[in-house]
């Protein structure tokens, strides 16, 4: 099981780090897979109020975040008995219509690609130390209590 | 160690909390989190963590173990 999970400070390009990652698993002699699930999170322009979103500040534990993704990604993974996984995450300031998350899940089928992937990302919003703190356009600020619905 | 709106409610992030060699009974986060004074019961919204594990509030604590309370998580 090929494994990669990233914390970036800067704003990542979701189709460029997939691209990279499609080549790095050919340059290693991986062979491709049957099926790939990919899912793209991107900062929402409006606040949870409903007012302007100017940016989303995201906070993490350093040291637990990178080693919980880990252990969710590998969990998740095993459990799905899938081939390969890719999972970026943004901290710092984000700004509206950047990438917060990117998760990339070979398999041989569709079924376990697909469900791994939405697994991981279920985990990851809930089980890996992170907090939101939305910027107003006005000013204000509030951190999250919690994620939007599924 | 505190993180984000509970470290900004409470105004410090991080204390170290001497061990007491001659304490007789271990004690565990949510015992800490009155000795604190943090705010309210230590309660399911709040986290714990022990070495940047997640671990229960009732995890006797020993010389050297880092803490973290971990308010709720909005990740992804």
């Amino acid at each position: 099981m090929q494994l990669r999970v990233d914390l970036h400070s800067t704003n990542f390009e979701p189709l460029v780090a997939l691209a990279r990652w499609q080549e790095e698993r050919q340059q290693s002699g991986i062979s491709n897979n049957a099926a790939e699930a990919v899912f793209v999170g991107r900062v929402r322009g409006v606040a949870a109020d409903g007012s302007e979103l100017e940016a989303l500040e995201l906070e993490h534990y350093p040291g637990m975040t990178e080693q919980q993704l880990e252990r969710l990604a590998l969990d998740c993974c095993h459990r799905h008995g899938v081939n390969s996984c890719l999972a970026k995450h943004r901290i710092g300031r984000v700004l509206p219509g950047e990438a917060i998350v990117l998760v990339a899940i070979g398999a041989d089928r569709r079924g376990p690609a697909q469900r791994c992937c939405q697994e991981l990302l279920e985990a990851l919003k809930h089980d890996a130390p992170f907090w939101k703190r939305e910027w107003r356009a006005n000013g204000s600020s509030e951190w999250l209590s919690g994620n939007t619905p599924l | 160690m505190l993180f984000a709106g509970l470290r900004e409610q409470v105004g410090w992030a991080e204390q170290q909390w001497p061990a007491d060699p001659n304490c007789t009974s271990e004690i565990t986060p949510r015992q800490l989190w009155l000795n604190l004074k943090l705010p309210g019961d230590l309660g399911p919204q709040v986290r714990v963590a022990i070495n940047r594990q997640f671990a229960d509030a009732d995890t006797p604590l020993k010389p050297g173990d880092e803490l973290a309370f971990l308010p709720p998580i909005s990740g992804g």
